[in-house]
């Protein structure tokens, strides 16, 4: 109930993250590009001695780059033993949860369910909380499972 | 010895020594009912752990010991001296034993049953016992001198047992710590260049990388383990399946102590158990067979493993059958692997290698112990993957080896670092074999349909634009092209274009996240020394999407280097170069490191020979024209004895050839050893003996080990001084200085005043004047004399160097 939550936006929408799987909040820096990678993948930058996988929101739920800047700051979040920077529209606040996460009539579109573990409710407002590993798996993560199993 | 008992040792000698203190304050006061407590459970737990093995001495005295102190704990009996005594002499033996039992010795006979009745005879002789039955708890806890006991303490064992456990995680995490020192050390060490020389920073940052060296090489050991812990299964492996199989197999262990990383051994695991299991079951014959071709009964199985720099070799022999020729031809035929005519050029030992080739099984029939669908091709494919290789050669009728060869450690890597795009990557070293720098022309740069080949000593190579394979806007190609050849575990060799070649050194290397790793083109990220990451490439990866992975077919289309380099192979390789005066110049192949590239700022011709800064080193360079350079760029050659190293300047670079024609001294010119002819034309080969005797110098690091130089502490030394200094290569250390490798420049007068005091500097002195005459006979320099001073300062190094290559 009382979890603290990152309040992020991504494509224009208020989003939330878990403040624990949040290490820390960088200004991005040097972002080297990966030749090949999925293009949600913007690249590595180095966090003092770390190497950091960048991950664009946006275009990690299939959204398109959008025109709108990203912040200059990224979260960094790690998730299956990797760091990642996660670019996005703006990093807000910190806020505590009122509610726990649940579903609303219509659902969420498929971009967006597919990370989405649900709408929060927060101190600021509501919020969509997100599946950090959902995100980080990228657009063409539910394709391949798909694939996998026909 | 027993794994087992050596936990049994080392947790009794731990419990001693952690208990040590309380046996102390016991002694003091008997009654203290925690001290009790402490040493009811030390005998208690030796008697338990007695239950494991066969001591029944250490059973029955720690069973007595522990019955007298139950008796105290439940009230039925007082602690008194007499007691404390007895227990105490208890505890001394059971160290004793232990001590023997480490040793491999016989504890002397008798003497327990003594002990044992002191225990229960206490109460009654507690006032008439007059000498102590036990040695002085001290002396028991400081594990000196031996008072009462017949067996010896060794001190250099117990040193030897100073061990503890330790979390796996935590020591992952103390590694990766370390790594990431050394990263964030190598990104001050680029900062602190940018920001120029600080003496007073580079001390102590020069001590913090010695530490760091250090602490790396400890942590290394660290995550070494002996391949003994590989080893130590494989016997009852090798005795379970030779009894199913009905064979019989006696195994040989050689190597054991060679260390691996930890990781690694686990990487090896299943090829190893995989080579073992094809050996028992195909490769050795039945007894009976055995004994029908005049071998003995028993099989042997040679597994050892040796260390070779950085490589560990491990070699599985078996004396069996020994792969059967025609039955793998008739299968790789059958599997289109070969044509009939390609298997009729193929000698035997590249015959044998095709096993590893994917989809091959020469099993026919599927035994339970192996050929359950895992080939040798995924052994290949896991060793491969680590950066390691196998090959396996056989005699029909006499056995059959397997060699593999596997890299020390994972994570940290020799390797090079490319540019193309405008972005760099890094190439593992060990796949490296050789770098190019020529014209498309000169390497017969053609285009087979989508495939580029060049060709390089007379062979033609696959050629892979790294521009096209990561999808970048590469360059004009019409440039000369800089290339690296390849070497595949595999032995199949390909040549990557890049557009620069960077530099080469230590790597650590971090895994890539999933997403990353899935594009299989790289391995791995490093950061650089300037903290910019970069991506490691996964060579096998990029050559296997790009089919350049033998399959056999292509194996057999080039001539394997082993067999084509046979009788040419005795004539020496040279590098062929138009020098600046515009003659054909040759140097032997072996003594060039590099081709580098410089620009023209980076030379310096103040000194009397001029020098060049490559790579933050500043080395003699030999062979400038005497006019200015019309480019600024300069194209030069890297030589190296082993021990020092110097450019040679070229005009151009043509080719690297073999020096097939007859070597005709030269005895007019020392610097030149032959004359030979290359393609008709005349070609003047170094002579490299001279040339490093008359240039060589041993490379001088940029800051830290450079020589320093100590100027007076005055603005003039301080703004007109030292710059001129600095520029002869010194790093200045302003005072005074007692060490001896520092040039020190005084005033003329200071000197005098130093040396009317005897207070001379130790090291060479430079002393300079105010006055553009001489009075003092050549003994001094005028302070503005720009070229006395820097001849002297070179004077000054290169004593130092002498003096430093002196054993």
């Amino acid at each position: 109930m009382s979890e603290l939550l990152v309040i992020i936006q991504i494509a224009g929408r208020r989003c939330a993250l878990s403040a624990h799987d949040v290490k820390s909040v960088i200004e991005i820096g040097t972002i080297t590009p990966v030749p090949r990678a999925p293009d949600f993948i913007a690249g590595i930058t180095a966090l003092r001695s770390q190497a950091l996988t960048v991950i664009d929101c946006r275009r990690a739920l299939g959204l398109g780059a959008g025109d709108k800047p990203t912040d200059d700051r990224a979260a960094v979040v790690a998730s299956g033993g990797h760091a990642y920077a996660l670019m996005v529209d703006a990093i807000e606040d910190i806020t505590t949860a009122t509610s726990e996460a649940g579903q609303v009539p219509g659902g969420f579109g498929p971009e967006w369910s597919r990370v989405a573990r649900g709408m929060i409710e927060t101190m600021t407002g509501p919020a969509l909380l997100i599946d950090l590993a959902a995100l980080i798996a990228g657009p063409d993560a539910v394709r391949s499972e798909i694939e996998a199993a026909a | 010895m027993d794994d087992l008992l050596a936990e049994f040792i080392a947790e009794t000698r731990e419990m001693l020594e952690a208990s040590g203190g309380e046996i102390v304050a016991w002694e003091a006061d008997p009654g203290d009912r925690a001290r009790l407590d402490t040493i009811f459970r030390f005998v208690h737990t030796v008697k338990g752990n007695c239950g494991f093995f066969d001591f029944p001495r250490l059973a029955s005295l720690s069973h007595a010991a522990e019955d007298a102190l139950a008796d105290c704990r439940a009230g039925r009996r007082e602690p008194d001296r007499a007691l404390v005594s007895a227990v105490l002499a208890i505890i001394d033996r059971i160290a004793h034993m232990v001590d023997a039992i480490e040793a491999g010795e016989e504890f002397p006979e008798g003497g327990d049953e003594a002990l044992i009745a002191a225990l229960d005879a206490a109460p009654e002789a507690a006032d008439t016992t007059e000498t102590p039955l036990h040695a002085p708890a001290s002396a028991l806890i400081e594990r000196g001198e031996d008072a009462a006991g017949p067996a010896t303490r060794r001190a250099d064992n117990l040193a030897a047992q100073r061990t503890i456990r330790l979390p796996v995680e935590l020591l992952d995490r103390v590694m990766s710590g370390v790594s990431d020192m050394v990263l964030a050390r190598n990104d001050l060490a680029h900062r602190l260049r940018q920001a120029g020389n600080q003496p007073t920073i580079d001390g102590p940052f020069e001590r913090l990388t010695a530490i760091l060296s250090d602490v790396r090489d400890a942590i290394t050991r660290m995550r070494m383990q002996r391949i003994e812990t590989l080893f130590g299964a494989l016997p009852r492996l090798v005795r379970d399946l030779s009894a199913e199989l009905g064979k019989q197999v006696m195994v040989d262990l050689d190597g054991g102590d060679v260390e691996l990383d930890r990781e690694m051994i686990e990487t090896i695991r299943d090829p190893l158990t995989h080579l073992i299991r094809n050996a028992i079951d195909h490769g050795i014959e039945a007894p009976a067979a055995r004994l029908a071709s005049g071998k003995r009964e028993i099989g042997m199985l040679a597994i050892a493993a040796r260390q070779s720099g950085n490589t560990i070799a491990i070699v599985i022999r078996d004396d069996g059958r020994g792969l059967d020729e025609e039955r793998i031809s008739a299968k790789a035929i059958a599997t289109g692997l070969i044509t009939p005519a390609e298997r009729a050029a193929m000698s035997r030992d590249k015959l044998v290698n095709l096993i590893f080739e994917p989809g091959f099984s020469t099993a026919e029939t599927v035994s339970s112990v192996s050929g359950r669908g895992v080939g040798l091709d995924v052994v290949r494919q896991n060793l491969e993957k680590v950066g390691g290789s196998i090959k396996v050669s056989s005699v029909p009728g006499e056995g059959t080896q397997f060699t593999l060869q596997i890299p020390l450690t994972l994570s940290i890597i020799a390797g090079l670092t490319v540019e193309v795009g405008t972005q760099r990557f890094a190439i593992p070293q060990g796949y490296v074999e050789e770098i190019v720098q020529a014209s498309p022309e000169a390497l017969e740069l053609t285009r087979m349909g989508e495939t580029a080949l060049i060709t390089f000593r007379g062979n033609r190579i696959p050629c892979l634009m790294l521009a096209d394979v990561l999808g970048l806007e590469g360059r004009d190609a019409r440039r000369d092209l800089t290339l690296v050849l390849l070497r595949l575990a595999s032995g199949d060799l390909f040549a990557l274009v890049v557009e620069r070649i960077h530099s080469h050194g230590d790597l650590v290397v971090k895994p890539l996240a999933p997403a990353v790793m899935k594009s299989g083109l790289y391995a791995g990220s490093t950061l650089l020394d300037d903290g910019q990451p970069v991506l490691l490439l996964d060579v096998t990866n990029i050559a296997a999407l790009h089919d350049l992975v033998s399959d056999g077919r292509s194996r057999v289309l080039q001539p394997l280097d082993d067999e084509a380099a046979g009788p040419v192979a005795a004539a020496p390789r040279a590098m062929l170069f138009a020098d600046f005066a515009g003659r054909r110049m040759a140097v032997r192949l072996e003594l060039v490191q590099r081709i580098e590239t410089a620009s023209a700022s980076a030379i310096d011709r103040s000194a009397a020979r001029p020098r060049v800064v490559i790579e933050g080193q500043i080395l003699p360079l030999v062979g400038l024209p005497d006019t200015p350079l019309a480019s600024d760029k300069l194209r030069l050659l890297r030589l190296g004895d082993g021990a020092c190293e110097l450019l040679h300047a070229v005009r151009a670079v043509e080719d690297a050839v073999e020096l097939t024609e007859a070597l005709v001294a030269v005895p007019e010119d020392p610097l030149i050893e032959a004359m030979t002819l290359v393609d008709g034309q005349p070609v003047a080969l170094i002579d490299a003996h001279e040339l490093f005797a008359r240039h060589g110098e041993a490379p001088l690091a940029a800051p830290g080990a450079r020589p320093r130089c100590a100027l007076p502490d005055s603005d003039w030394a301080r703004t007109i001084l030292a710059p001129l200094v600095t520029a002869a290569g010194y790093d200045i250390v302003i005072g005074d200085s007692t060490d001896s490798d520092v040039v020190t420049i005084l005033s003329e007068d200071v000197f005098e005043a130093a040396e009317a005091l005897g207070r001379v500097p130790v090291g060479p002195v430079i002393r300079l004047r105010d006055h553009p005459e001489d009075r003092t006979g050549g003994a001094t320099i005028y302070r503005y004399d720009r070229d006395g001073l820097l001849a002297a300062l070179a004077a000054a190094r290169h004593a130092r160097i002498a003096g430093g290559l002196r054993p």
